[in-house]
C-alpha cells in the first residue's frame, strides 16, 4: 500500500540528475555518489565471484567423471543418463517430494492459523509473535534436529506419553516407516517465519471489508473465504513458493537426525543428502554437480507452474 | 567455444585450490611445518600428542600441525582436501577408502622409499594390508581384531555363565543372550550388535568358507550366507535374546555413549583396540571373548586387520620429513609407549613386545589377544577393492529393511548382491 507512494520519492533524484546532465552534455560522467554505491556494493561483487565462479564450475563438471582427485573427464549426458537409471536417486526424490507434499501445505496452514488467531488483538502481540517465530529460526539447527532425537527416541518424551495410554510406541527415528514422518513434525513445527509475514498481511487488509460483510449478516467462515483468502492470497503465494524452494533444499534434518547416511532404509535420504554422499562419500563428483542442476531444473519447474497457476487464484488488489 | 572456456574455469578453481596450499608451512624460522590428519577422540588426540612431542624432541626444527575429528566427518573432509589440491602430509586411511585414493595416484608409493621407511619388523600379513600390485600406499597403524566383550556385572547378577570364548558356537550366543534377556525381564537385552557392520559379517562369512571379498576385488560371499546372517538376528530378535528392531538409536559418539556402557545390553562386538574405552564406560568388568564360531564353522572366522593405515599424500611438500614421522611412529618403541594401543597393538612385532610393561592393563588385555590369533593359521583376506566405500551404506540400508521386515532375509540378500555386485564393476 505504501509502494506506489514511494516510488516518485525514489525517482525524483534521478530525474534530477538527468536535467542537470542536460548543460553539461561533453561529460556524461558518473554523478559521485554513483561511484559511492558502487564502492558500497563492492563486498557483494566480490561475494558474488565466490558464488559465480563455483556456479559455473559444476555446470561444467555435471558434464564430465570427476572423482575430486583427478582432473575432470568430459563424458557429455551420461551423467544424466545414470540419473535416470539410479534407484536410489529415485529413492531420494520420493523422500524429498513426499517431504515438501506433506510438509509445506500444513505448515503454512498452521502458519496462517496461528497468524489469525493473534491478529484478533491479543495482548503481548509482539511476545507471542517471537515466540512462535523461534523455532523458525532453530528448525535447522543441528541441536534441535538432535534434541528432536530425544524427544522422538524409543524412551524418549513422546512415547513416555503415549505409553500412558497403554501405546507402545515405535522408535520414530529408527523404523523406517515413521523416520520421514518424524521430519515433516519437525518442519511443519517450524511455520515461524510465513506465520510473521502472514500476520504483517492480515494487518493491511481494512477492518471495514469485515464491518461490511459483518452487517450483511456474513458468516465467519464466509469472511475468510471471500476477504481473507483473496486479499491474502499473494502473501500465501510469496510464502508458498519461499516454502517450496527450501523445501526442496532440504539438508541439515535428514543429516543429522541420521548421522549422515539417510537412513534407516533410505527413509531419510533427502536428494540433497544424497548429492552430498555422492559428491563427498562415493567421490562422483561429477555426478554430484549434475544432480544440482537437475534440482535447480526441478525447482525452476515447479515455481513456473505455480507462477502459471497463480494467475486463477492470485488477487492483486491494485 | 563457451565449454571450453568453462572448462578452463573448472580447472582454473581447482589450480586456485592449489595455490592455498602453501600457506601454513615453511613458517617457524625455516622449520618445516608437516600437516597430520587422523580421526578419534580426545583420549586418543593426548596421547598422539605425547608421541608428537618426542618426535620434534628427537627431530628439532620439525613441526607437526595435527587435525582430528569423529571418523564420519573425518571421511567427506579428507576428500575435500585433496580435491581442494591441499592435502595433508601424513593421514589416517581408512582400509575401504585406501584404493580410492590409492588407484587415483594421490598416495605416495611407499615401496620407492623403503630406506626412509623400515618395514623389516612387520609380518608379511600386515605388510599385505596396504599393498596393491607392486606399490604399498600405506602402513597399518596398529592391528587389531574384533571380538565379544560381555559385561560379568549383569553377568553374575542374573546368573548366567558366560560361554568358554574359545569354542563358543553362534547357538551358544543365542542360548546366552536369551537367558540374560529372560533373567532380567528384558531390562538387559543378551546381546545387541550390528548386522551391517561389515567387520562383523566379514568374520562369519570367512568361518562359512568364503571370502567376502575375493583376491581379484569381487564380492565372494553368497547369498546362502547373507540369508544365514540376517536370520540369525530375526531368530534371536524372536527369541528375545536382542534388542527389538529400532532399538538401536544413531547415537554417535564412542564407548561412553553406548548401549553396552549405559547396561542396556551385556555384550557386544568391538574392535579390540577399544577395549580400554568400552572397559572404562561400562563399569571396568568386561570379559573379552574370540567370536563365535571359531571352532564350530568350516574354518576361522577372525583375521589381524588395522583400525587405519598411515598414508602419505603423493603432493607432499615434505615427503622426506613426513616419511621421517611416520618411520618414527611404527618402529620407534617411545612413539609407542606415549601412544599405546589406541591405534591397535604396535604393527612391528619387537615394539610391541618392548612396550607391552608400559602398557595399561586392559590395553595389555587387547595386546594379549591379538598376540594369541597372530601366533595361529588364519586365512589369509584380501584388501577392499575400489568401489567398496558404498558396499558399507549399501548393507546397512538393506540391513534396516530386513530389520524392520520390509524384506524377507533373501530380498534383502539378494538386493544386496546385486548392487554391490555393480558397485564394484561387474
Amino acid at each position: 500500500m505504501s509502494g506506489p507512494k514511494a516510488a516518485p520519492v525514489l525517482d525524483r533524484p534521478v530525474a534530477g540528475a538527468e536535467a542537470s546532465a542536460g548543460p553539461r552534455r561533453r561529460r556524461p560522467a558518473k554523478p559521485p555518489q554513483d561511484r559511492a554505491g558502487y564502492l558500497f556494493l563492492l563486498p557483494w561483487f566480490i561475494g558474488m565471484l565466490f558464488t559465480v565462479i563455483p556456479f559455473f564450475a559444476s555446470l561444467y563438471l555435471a558434464f564430465t567423471d570427476y572423482n575430486l582427485l583427478n582432473a575432470p573427464k568430459w563424458i557429455g549426458l551420461d551423467n544424466f543418463a545414470e540419473m535416470l537409471r539410479d534407484p536410489v536417486l529415485h529413492q531420494s526424490l520420493k523422500v524429498t517430494f513426499v517431504y515438501t507434499f506433506v510438509s509445506v501445505p500444513l505448515s503454512l496452514a498452521a502458519a496462517l492459523g496461528v497468524a489469525m488467531l493473534l491478529n484478533r488483538g491479543v495482548r503481548g502481540l509482539s511476545v507471542y509473535r517471537a515466540v512462535f517465530y523461534l523455532p523458525s529460526l532453530l528448525g535447522g539447527s543441528v541441536a534441535i534436529v538432535l534434541l528432536w532425537r530425544y524427544i522422538f527416541g524409543l524412551d524418549g518424551i513422546v512415547n513416555a506419553f503415549l505409553g500412558w495410554f497403554g501405546i507402545d510406541g515405535p522408535g520414530w527415528t529408527t523404523d523406517p516407516d515413521y523416520a520421514l514422518t518424524t521430519l515433516i513434525v519437525l518442519h511443519i513445527w517450524t511455520f515461524g517465519s510465513p506465520m510473521v509475514i502472514f500476520l504483517a498481511g492480515l494487518r493491511q487488509i481494512p477492518g471495514m471489508y469485515y464491518e461490511a460483510a459483518a452487517i450483511d449478516g456474513a458468516s465467519r467462515w464466509r469472511q475468510f473465504r471471500s476477504i481473507t483468502l483473496p486479499l491474502l492470497s499473494p502473501i500465501i503465494f510469496f510464502n508458498l513458493i519461499q516454502s517450496l524452494i527450501s523445501s526442496f533444499q532440504t539438508f541439515t534434518q535428514g543429516f543429522v537426525m541420521s548421522g549422515g547416511t539417510g537412513g534407516p532404509a533410505n527413509s531419510t535420504l533427502f536428494y540433497n543428502l544424497y548429492l552430498y554422499q555422492q559428491g563427498f562419500s562415493q567421490f562422483n563428483m561429477g555426478y554430484a554437480s549434475a544432480m544440482a542442476w537437475m534440482l535447480l531444473v526441478i525447482i525452476a519447474a515447479f515455481t513456473a507452474v505455480n507462477f502459471l497457476a497463480a494467475k486463477y487464484w492470485v488477487f492483486y488488489d491494485n | 567455444m563457451k565449454l571450453a572456456g568453462l572448462s578452463c574455469l573448472g580447472l582454473g578453481l581447482t589450480a586456485c585450490g592449489r595455490g592455498f596450499g602453501g600457506g601454513g608451512d615453511g613458517s617457524g624460522g625455516g622449520g618445516v611445518q608437516l600437516n597430520m590428519v587422523w580421526w578419534g577422540d580426545a583420549s586418543r588426540a593426548q596421547k598422539t600428542q605425547a608421541a608428537l612431542e618426542v618426535f620434534k624432541k628427537k627431530n628439532p626444527g620439525v613441526t607437526v600441525k595435527t587435525e582430528y575429528q569423529d571418523s564420519g566427518p573425518y571421511k567427506d573432509k579428507l576428500a575435500t582436501r585433496f580435491a581442494a589440491g591441499n592435502p595433508p602430509d601424513l593421514m589416517m586411511m581408512r582400509m575401504d577408502s585406501l584404493r580410492e585414493y590409492a588407484d587415483r595416484g594421490a598416495l605416495l608409493d611407499l615401496n620407492q622409499h623403503a630406506g626412509a621407511v623400515d618395514l623389516s619388523g612387520l609380518s608379511g600379513s600386515v605388510r599385505a594390508l596396504a599393498a596393491v600390485g607392486d606399490k604399498n600406499f600405506g602402513v597399518a597403524s596398529g592391528l587389531n581384531s574384533i571380538g565379544f566383550v560381555v559385561n560379568r556385572t549383569l553377568t553374575e547378577k542374573y546368573g548366567v555363565k558366560i560361554p568358554d570364548g574359545n569354542t563358543w558356537s553362534w547357538q551358544d550366543l543365542a542360548t546366552f543372550a536369551r537367558e540374560i534377556s529372560k533373567a532380567s525381564g528384558k531390562k538387559v537385552y543378551g546381546t545387541g550388535f550390528e548386522a551391517y557392520t561389515l567387520a562383523n559379517l566379514i568374520v562369519f562369512t570367512r568361518q562359512r568358507g568364503e571370502d567376502f571379498y575375493t583376491a581379484d576385488g569381487k564380492l565372494g560371499i553368497s547369498e546362502a550366507t547373507l540369508v544365514a546372517w540376517f536370520e540369525m538376528f530375526q531368530s534371536m530378535r524372536a527369541d528375545g535374546g536382542f534388542p527389538p528392531a529400532g532399538f538401536f538409536e544413531n547415537v554417535g559418539g564412542g564407548a561412553e555413549q553406548s548401549y553396552l556402557a549405559k547396561g542396556a545390553i551385556a555384550s557386544q562386538i568391538i574392535p579390540t583396540n577399544n577395549f580400554l574405552g568400552y572397559n572404562a564406560a561400562a563399569g571396568g568388568n568386561l570379559v573379552l571373548l574370540r567370536m563365535p564360531g571359531e571352532t564350530t564353522e568350516k574354518r576361522r572366522g577372525q583375521s589381524i586387520d588395522t583400525p587405519a593405515l598411515w598414508s602419505v599424500a603423493a603432493k607432499s611438500k615434505h615427503p622426506a620429513e613426513t616419511l621421517k614421522l611416520l618411520n618414527f611412529l611404527i618402529n620407534d618403541p617411545d612413539a609407542s609407549r606415549a601412544t599405546g594401543t589406541t591405534r591397535g597393538v604396535p604393527a612391528n612385532a619387537k615394539v610391541a613386545t618392548e612396550v607391552r610393561p608400559s602398557l595399561a592393563a586392559d590395553d595389555q588385555v587387547a595386546t594379549d589377544y591379538l598376540i594369541g590369533l597372530q601366533k595361529e593359521e588364519l586365512p589369509r583376506s584380501y584388501t577392499y577393492p575400489p568401489g567398496s566405500s558404498s558396499i558399507a551404506s549399501g548393507l546397512q540400508s538393506i540391513a534396516a529393511e530386513v530389520e524392520f521386515k520390509r524384506q524377507t532375509p533373501q530380498q534383502g540378500a539378494a538386493a544386496f548382491l546385486d548392487a554391490g555386485r555393480k558397485a564394484l564393476g561387474g
